[in-house]
């Protein structure tokens, strides 16, 4: 393991005093290994009821029709894809998280790449499950692939943008599964170590015979690199795939180049979002504020500034070349998005995804944990609202005027959208129970270079500058996981 | 003899050779370990691995195959012996009518499906209204009596003849009155056969009744010159048409053949030959024909006589008193239009759609100032589909009051509904003995008479109709009697004693009158549907002008009552008329051509006035009238209606109609007020509003086209410098690239041409197009969440003019104060058939392609619905099933049962749930014509092949056929200057060419 120092002008990834390779895994198999205490119980049945919520409206719906939906001749889909693209966007923290920074050798992923995972998997279960509820008739979805058939030479369009999203997402979520599933593998080997009985058992099917050794390290890294290689490109593909559902389309609002990079943008700060949204609570609850630090934080909503700004300059970008195009009926799509009768949900996305995330240049907000994560969540309800109008108002009023219309979401609408979010966090829930929530080997890997413990053993020994020990120090006062007396020791000594 | 040959089949036999012996013994040449196998040793051995998994593959195939149980077979049982002139698949079609026009049913293994113009006949030969498309339905209407009743008790018909022959008997005995109430009734077997009724009965009379009434015109021509009768209207003959308040393409008299003649004058053949006529509409509401016309001038009710009064004067120099004054537009106008009018003197026509006696007197007078009779009026040849006399329905009523009238019988008339004062009605039935109803269903009538004797469907009855002078068609069934239902002439005959049966009786009063000195027989008249007998020539007539001063008189004093409060108009929809089929989901469904309401009628209102009234869009308005019958409606923003006024459609309201039209909307027939004689359709009301909010069910809630070259349009006198103007063509001007690979199209090429200046707007291509290719009716919540699934529909746009110009933008026409100028036009718009249908390239499994003749075809077993391609459809005509329309308790207005199913064309699949669709262009009617004429070996012709929507167009506004054939019509029309293509510059190719609309207004 790295047993090089790490400039103390690096800010610490782990904090706390004594923390030990045994401490590391003691803190984070915490939730595995005991019974889940009260705030747990109470997110799980909340969320098991949203799961509920999802099973019996998606039931209502197969039984049914799809005329339960609020849909009609002129918007086709509304609710259903919106929330689709929502879930695959939020995904892509996950992916990227797991496998760009992982190249770009950004260590302070090690800490949240677990959880962030997780939540992609579950993201693209949830979007998947709208893939096949949307359609008409849902028990044929299996059509959407080229599988050889009874019925002759019968083949699937590969034209349309909807055989590639099916080919996108399922690579994405098996790669994605097989990434996660990968890293999981020393965690678990530690779970089943410390079990015993059924448990040990279960566990020891789970770590697929772990090891330990030298050998199987070194396979482990080396795999991680090249799924990490194989998933940078899908953090890009997946999102500019989806985004062409719509622009190879003919519908003004839709057709449109500007596309595949705006999406993939949206989709990280989307899913950067999430990220923060999940993991604010998870490392209060059980009490990771020691691995997941204030650097983390702070550097994610560095990240959701970044892509907020990117998508801003998207939306701005495309009102200019729609006025830029002379296209009437481009005009008139964009004039509709800002005054039209959805001017509402077009302004909720401009507070939410363009305004709310530049607050984040404010190191005060940016450090600050309740607004993180309140703006955390405005973004993704702007990230929602941007697909509702990316969709909804671009199709309700299109060329022919005579077939304008309106579309209003019906209980089964909502139901499924509110249940999709039950369904997630039933999910995520089980898994924090089941699964360690942080990568235990992984920071494990951290702690003799980029822990705070390991910075103050180098001020104590002294050597180093009194500049940037100072410097050091100041960059300490933001941490929640710091108290004053441990900046002050490093004073002292 | 025995043969002591022996054969030996080779050397071993023949030698005997021992190994050749030892194996002969057994029967097979190797040995089969039976006794092996079944000794006890053999049973109890283990089964090896692989044997265990050959036993588990054939167990399980064996299971497998047994479990496959064959689909059940439901009911497809084929003729035991089959009828000689039926082909199940191959459609027959026979010629009947239906309201005096002439019709092809097509039938199919014996049922009826659908009802086409028959192309032989003289008049309307082309296109039929929506209602006798519709009618079909009524046929298989489940809401129909099974048999008749007698007392609300389920009857035979010899127990009901012998009460009504005993009623018949006491009342003749008594030298009470019998009295057949009716609808009109110009069949002239039926009139024989009630002749024979009251040779029987002497105190047996015929009332005539209609409930919307001509009695004004019949009485008019009866003063000015002693005919008292409708006349036959040629705007055919027309070059100018000055209509004030009729609606006569729509619904007054006789719509389809008006929309014939007159858009003969005004479409691309007319255009071509630089002919178009001028059509001016003086009136209240904006009506289907005020939607056409060239130039429209909002008047009131009230300003109907006074604006008559002007144009008398302005046309004769006369100056008779009362002329208008208070419109200062329709003034304007009205200097203009009797120029118009004086210069086309003969060529000219003025129609008028009041009820009344002195305006219609007036409107005589006019035509007869302007040279009309005999050329643009036919009074020689005059129609008999309207004879009602209001009068005598009033007398009767008083009659049976008296306790006069022992016994009356109600055909196809159904007071208790749509008489305006049913009180009274109801205390004259009192009063009567017996009373019977015709009505196949337990009406708002029969089901408070003492009988109901259910008369044949026309489609299951013998019959014949004289709709005009010289002019006979016949009746014949097409199907067996579903319910034990008799015909009603049948059921008079055999009360009056005869015996004989009705298809007898017809056959003979043909013989004997009609096809009397004629070379035809009764069989020729079967295979052609129709005779011209005793035409006259038209001639002119004259006409007393003195009377005038005391027409004018009247005329000002029905206007001075008229003009308070509001001014309410009543009149008939297109699609509904007077309600007599009000339990038709077809036409419940069919949107207003105006308003695109369905399901609802509703007080239209300019959306001004609305405004000062203090009610807006889904309010609720209570309408008292000053009979004091009140009732509450939604409101509908109407641009167009003339300030002050409203209109409200009667027709609706229905209460025992059926099923479908239970309480749909409300019943306007008590605003019908009896005056001067006639039941006048205007009266006035005061206005309040409702509390509570209700939404019209409309398939179009966005009016204008917003500036786009969707819609383009001319006029006539820049046609003339021009016929391409304002066609915008396009691709002149444009390079176009291509993604995609260009295909050869050798053989046919489909393709439409579309006419906007004939297109009225009616919208019987839709419910034409529902019949043939079994397009589910929705109802009215679907409707409002925008999911009718009617493949082709009419867009209908408005652009709102002040001050010379036309507003079609939503955010200007915001800011205009006046919504009384109104031009419209109508686009029917369905699937494109684009060569680059952007639908194509989006569906993931290609349950949508192209195919070589250039149609855009759906394979819904394919489609497993992603809507991609709906959303894709630049033109939004892709229609989704998203319930089990026919199988779906919730849809229970339409075919959610087996009886109603016999409607469906067999020749198109019903949709599933969750299954696109679309206009096909009846590709089972190119494939049944491409097959009919390579069964006859020879090639395909150029009208062949017609289409459900064309050939329902009585306007010949869509014109269908192959581009490849240079010489079709199809390809004629499409090189016309005035095609161009909607959203051409988008680059989809779409195969249907709109030709522009042309208006011939006055040049400013």
């Amino acid at each position: 393991m790295s047993s090089h120092n790490e400039s103390i002008l690096r800010e610490p990834l782990i904090t706390g005093k004594d923390i030990t390779y045994a401490k590391i895994t003691d803190d984070i198999l915490l939730p595995v290994e005991n019974k889940p205490n009260k705030a747990w119980w109470i997110g799980f049945i909340m969320a098991a009821l949203g799961a509920l919520l999802w099973v019996g409206s998606v039931s209502y719906t197969f039984w049914t029709g799809i005329g339960t939906w609020g849909l009609n001749k002129t918007v086709g889909w509304a609710w259903d894809i919106t929330g689709f693209v929502w879930w695959v966007g939020i995904g892509h923290a996950g992916t990227l998280i797991s496998a760009v920074l992982l190249l770009f050798r950004q260590n302070w992923r090690n800490s949240i790449n677990r959880s962030a995972e997780a939540m992609t998997i579950f993201a693209v279960i949830c979007a998947a499950t709208y893939v096949v509820s949307h359609m008409g008739r849902p028990w044929l979805a299996y059509w959407i692939f080229p599988l050889p058939n009874q019925f002759g030479s019968l083949w699937v369009n590969f034209n349309s943008p909807l055989v590639w999203d099916a080919f996108a997402i399922s690579t994405y979520f098996t790669v994605s599964l097989v990434f996660w599933y990968c890293g999981l593998l020393p965690d678990i080997s530690s779970v089943r170590d410390r079990a015993a009985g059924l448990k040990r058992r279960i566990y020891s099917i789970l770590s697929f015979g772990w090891s330990g050794s030298v050998k199987t390290w070194q396979r482990f890294e080396i795999v991680s690199l090249i799924l990490a290689g194989i998933s940078t490109p899908l953090v890009l593909s997946v999102h500019t795939i989806v985004s062409m559902d719509f622009a190879t389309s003919v519908i003004p609002g839709w057709h449109t180049t500007i596309f595949p990079p705006y999406f993939v943008a949206g989709a990280i700060f989307s899913g950067f979002a999430m990220v923060q949204t999940l993991l604010l609570v998870m490392r209060k609850v059980l009490n990771f504020e020691n691995y997941i630090t204030m650097f983390h934080i702070e550097s994610m909503n560095k990240i959701i500034m970044v892509t907020g700004s990117i998508v801003g300059i998207a939306y701005l970008t495309e009102l200019f070349i729609a006025w830029y195009s002379g296209s009437e009926y481009e005009m008139y799509a964009f004039a509709n998005r800002i005054a039209g009768p959805y001017a509402w949900a077009y302004w909720a996305m401009m507070t939410c995804n363009v305004i709310s995330p530049q607050l984040f240049w404010f190191k005060k907000i940016r450090t600050s944990i309740p607004i993180s994560w309140v703006l955390s969540i405005v973004v993704n309800i702007g990230m929602w609202f941007e697909r509702f109008v990316i969709i909804v108002t671009s199709l309700h009023r299109d060329y022919i005027p005579s077939s304008w219309a309106m579309f209003y979401p019906t209980w089964v609408d909502v139901g499924i959208f509110v249940g999709s979010i039950g369904l997630f966090f039933t999910l995520f829930l089980l898994f924090l129970r089941f699964l360690p929530g942080i990568a235990i080997a992984e920071v494990k890997l951290l702690l003799k270079s980029a822990s705070l413990q390991q910075k103050a053993k180098l001020i104590k020994e002294g050597h180093l500058d009194a500049g940037e020990v100072t410097y050091f120090k100041n960059s300490l006062t933001k941490y929640d996981s710091v108290t004053d007396e441990e900046i002050k020791e490093l004073e002292t000594k | 003899m025995d043969s002591n040959k022996n054969y030996w089949k080779g050397l071993e036999e023949l030698q005997q050779t021992p190994a050749f012996v030892n194996k002969n013994k057994s029967e097979f040449a190797e040995p089969i370990p039976v006794e092996d196998v079944l000794n006890e040793a053999g049973l109890s051995t283990k089964t090896p691995r692989r044997d265990f998994l050959k036993a588990l593959g054939f167990g399980v195939g064996a299971v497998t195959l047994a479990a496959c149980n064959r689909t059940p077979v439901h009911k497809a049982v084929p003729y035991l012996i089959k009828p000689e002139e039926v082909t199940p698949g191959i459609p027959n079609f026979y010629a009947s009518s239906f309201n005096g026009q002439s019709v092809l049913v097509r039938t199919r293994e014996g049922r009826p499906i659908l009802l086409e113009a028959n192309p032989a006949a003289k008049g309307l030969n082309c296109g039929t209204d929506a209602s006798t498309q519709a009618s079909v339905l009524d046929l298989y209407d489940m809401s129909k009596l099974k048999g008749p009743k007698f007392h609300g008790t389920d009857t035979t018909w010899d127990e009901l003849d012998t009460q009504v022959v005993t009623a018949l008997e006491a009342a003749n005995a008594a030298g009470k009155q019998i009295r057949i109430v009716s609808s009109t009734i110009n069949s002239p077997s039926a009139i024989a056969a009630i002749a024979r009724f009251t040779e029987k009965y002497p105190t047996a009379q015929l009332v005539e009744v209609d409930t919307v009434s001509y009695s004004g015109i019949i009485k008019a021509n009866q003063n000015s010159f002693g005919k008292a009768v409708v006349p036959h209207y040629r705007f055919d003959n027309a070059d100018v048409v000055v209509s004030i308040a009729a609606d006569f393409l729509g619904t007054w008299l006789s719509g389809e053949e008006h929309t014939q003649q007159y858009i003969s004058n005004r479409d691309y053949k007319s255009l071509k030959k630089g002919k178009m006529s001028r059509h001016i509409q003086f009136e209240g509401g904006l009506s289907l024909t005020g939607t056409n016309a060239d130039v429209r001038i909002a008047v009131k009710p009230s300003e109907e006589g006074p604006l008559l009064i002007a144009l008398y004067n302005e046309i004769t120099g006369n100056t008779l008193a009362g002329a208008l004054s208070s419109n200062a537009k329709a003034q304007t106008a009205l200097k203009l239009v009797a120029q118009e009018l004086k210069q086309a003197r003969g060529k000219a026509v003025v129609v008028a759609g009041a009820n009344d006696v002195a305006i219609q007197t007036l409107v005589n007078a006019i035509n007869v100032a302007l040279e009309s009779y005999g050329a643009t009026i036919d009074l020689d040849n005059p129609s008999y589909q309207f004879k009602g006399n209001d009068e005598a329905f009033a007398s009767f009523l008083a009659e049976a009051n008296r306790g006069a009238v022992d016994v009356a019988f109600f055909l196809n008339s159904n007071p208790l509904y749509d008489y305006y004062n049913t009180e009274v009605v109801k205390e004259a039935l009192g009063k009567i003995k017996f009373k019977l109803s015709f009505a196949d269903r337990e009406d708002e009538t029969a089901s408070e008479l003492d009988a109901i004797a259910p008369n044949h469907n026309f489609l299951e009855s013998w019959g014949d109709a004289h709709p005009r002078g010289g002019y006979y068609t016949i009746v014949q069934p097409t199907i067996n009697p579903v319910y034990n239902t008799r015909q009603v002439e049948h059921s008079v005959l055999l009360w009056a004693g005869e015996k004989t049966d009705y298809y007898a009786f017809v056959k003979n009063n043909w013989e004997q009158h009609i096809l009397a000195g004629s070379s035809k027989t009764w069989k020729d008249v079967l295979q052609t549907g129709f005779e011209y007998k005793d035409e006259q020539p038209a001639t002119a007539y004259s006409f007393d002008f003195s009377v005038l001063g005391n027409v004018a008189n009247a005329i000002v004093t029905q206007s001075k009552g008229l003009a308070k409060d509001v001014e309410v108009q009543l009149y008939q929809s297109v699609a509904l008329k007077d309600g007599k089929q009000g339990n038709n989901a077809y036409l419940h469904e069919l949107p207003d051509p105006v308003s695109k309401v369905t399901w609802d009628n509703y007080a239209a209102l300019n959306p001004k006035f609305a405004e000062s009234l203090g009610l807006g869009e889904n309010s609720l308005v209570e309408v008292e009238g000053e009979n004091g019958y009140s009732v509450i409606l939604p409101v509908l923003m109407q641009p167009g209606q003339a300030m002050g006024s409203v209109s409200i459609a009667i027709g609706y309201g229905r209460t025992k109609a059926g099923k479908a039209g239970n309480n749909v909307g409300q019943n306007a027939y008590p605003f019908v007020r009896l005056a001067n004689g006639t039941l006048q359709f205007n009266t006035t009301a005061k206005l309040s509003k409702a509390s509570g909010s209700y939404e019209l069910a409309q398939t179009q809630t966005h009016h204008t086209i917003e500036g786009r070259n969707v819609i383009r349009e001319t006029t006539f006198a820049k046609y003339k410098e021009n016929p391409g103007h304002n066609a915008g063509k396009w691709t002149d001007s444009h390079k176009t690239y291509d993604l995609w690979n260009k295909y050869e199209q050798p053989g046919h090429k489909w393709v439409m041409a579309i006419d906007l200046n004939a297109c009225t707007g009616c919208g019987s291509c839709i419910v034409a197009c529902n019949i043939e290719n079994n397009i589910p009716v929705v109802g009215r919540d679907e409707v409002r969440r925008r999911r009718e699934m009617h493949w082709i529909r009419i867009d209908r746009y408005y652009a709102i003019e002040q001050d010379g110009a036309a507003y079609t933008k939503e955010d200007d026409i915001n800011r205009l104060d006046d919504f009384e100028n109104v031009s419209v036009v109508h686009q029917p718009m369905l699937c494109q058939h684009c060569a680059h249908a952007p639908c194509e390239t989006v569906c993931p499994v290609l349950a949508t392609v192209h195919s070589s003749e250039g149609l855009n075809h759906m394979a819904y077993n394919r489609c497993f619905g992603t809507r991609y391609c709906a959303n894709n459809c630049p033109y939004k005509v892709r229609r989704f099933n998203w319930f089990n329309y026919w199988n779906d308790s919730r849809f229970d207005n339409y075919l959610n049962n087996e009886f109603t199913q016999l409607v469906l064309n067999p020749d198109v699949v019903s949709r599933s749930r969750g299954v696109m669709e679309k206009c096909s262009m009846c590709i089972q009617r190119i494939q049944a014509g491409k097959l009919k004429a390579k069964m006859e070996k020879r090639p395909l012709k150029d009208g062949d092949i017609k289409l459900a929507c064309s050939s329902a167009c009585s306007a010949n506004a869509i014109i269908f056929g192959d581009a490849n054939d240079p010489e079709s019509e199809v390809s004629k029309a499409l090189r016309n200057e005035r095609v161009y293509y909607v959203l051409e510059e988008i680059n989809v190719q779409p195969g249907i060419g709109y030709m522009t609309k042309v208006r011939n207004t006055y040049e400013a």
